[in-house]
């Protein structure tokens, strides 16, 4: 893996959404809702369609920090509070920047952006090597 | 009931169900398995070799106790008793607001993992932008066997909806 230092920023990534999208990862997240899948269920509940669910959001975290930092990063944790629900027909847009580096550790913020507004801000924390 | 009662009621249930500590506990019903990372890599678009060789992504530890299509969790789930006895009682709509996973290692294929679940806090009421209502803190601990290897601190607002104007 690469040497994480504080300040360094990550390459931003986008990741554009269909139905399929949605569908395919909270069927492999092994979550059943019908609000991640069927849209006619999604707006008799007030949204607009299908929107992504809570493992899928740290599971594309995952990605992003570890395709950047190397594949044998290995994470400690990751920290996220959610907001703006991820639709399908919307790009979901990742960003990042190393915090701080402390005692072996790591501490990476990361930003994911839809057209709503922050959908995903959180941390990833990460064994600094 | 006023709502000063009311809201000594909700904290008297949140400190009792906090109470029971890891109340709850699930195994998970597949064991952790490639073709389950497989098929999770691939609608993640995500390319890691290091996951098509015998160890797990952290994030997925949620994945493998999920319960399933048709299956629930236990009853005595000590944020489902929460969050239903909070929908009784008028903060019928929920919301996740926040999720907290640490990993202590990555797992391998062939390990079987259960999870606990407690209660951890109840915060509020609180008004929101959501509407009137409460942030509902559970901890779920992955073991394998009886070492701990993942945990999570889960937080969801159980709230009053507001009226559409």
């Amino acid at each position: 893996m690469r040497t994480l230092s504080a300040g360094e920023q990550l390459p931003e990534w986008s990741l554009p959404m269909t139905p399929t999208t949605i569908v395919s990862t909270a069927i492999a997240t092994r979550d059943w809702q019908d609000v991640h899948h069927d849209r006619d269920v999604a707006q008799a509940a007030g949204s607009k369609d299908i929107f992504m669910n809570i493992l899928t959001t740290n599971g594309l975290v995952e990605k992003f920090v570890v395709d950047w930092a190397g594949h044998d990063a290995e994470l400690k944790g990751i920290a996220i509070r959610l907001g703006a629900p991820a639709h399908p027909y919307d790009t979901l847009t990742f960003s990042g920047t190393v915090d701080a580096v402390e005692d072996g550790v790591a501490t990476i913020s990361v930003v994911g952006r839809v057209s709503l507004g922050d959908h995903v801000t959180g941390t990833v924390r990460v064994v600094a090597g | 009931m006023s709502d000063d009662a009311l809201h000594e009621k909700i904290r008297a249930e949140a400190d009792r169900i906090i109470a029971l500590g890891e109340a709850s506990e699930s195994q998970a019903p597949y064991e952790v398995n490639q073709p389950t990372i497989g098929t999770w890599l691939d609608a993640m678009g995500y390319d890691n070799d290091r996951f098509r060789q015998g160890e797990a992504p952290p994030s997925m530890a949620q994945v493998w106790t999920m319960p399933g299509l048709g299956r629930r969790r236990p009853p005595e789930d000590p944020l489902s008793r929460m969050t239903e006895y909070l929908t009784e009682v008028g903060y019928t709509a929920v919301l996740g607001t926040n999720c907290e996973q640490s990993y202590e290692r990555y797992l391998r294929v062939g390990e079987q993992l259960r999870v606990t679940s407690a209660l951890d806090s109840v915060v509020g009421p609180k008004n929101t932008a959501m509407g009137q209502g409460y942030f509902v803190t559970s901890r779920n601990t992955w073991y394998v066997g009886d070492e701990v290897v993942a945990t999570m601190l889960f937080r969801v607002l159980k709230f009053i909806p507001k009226e559409k104007g």
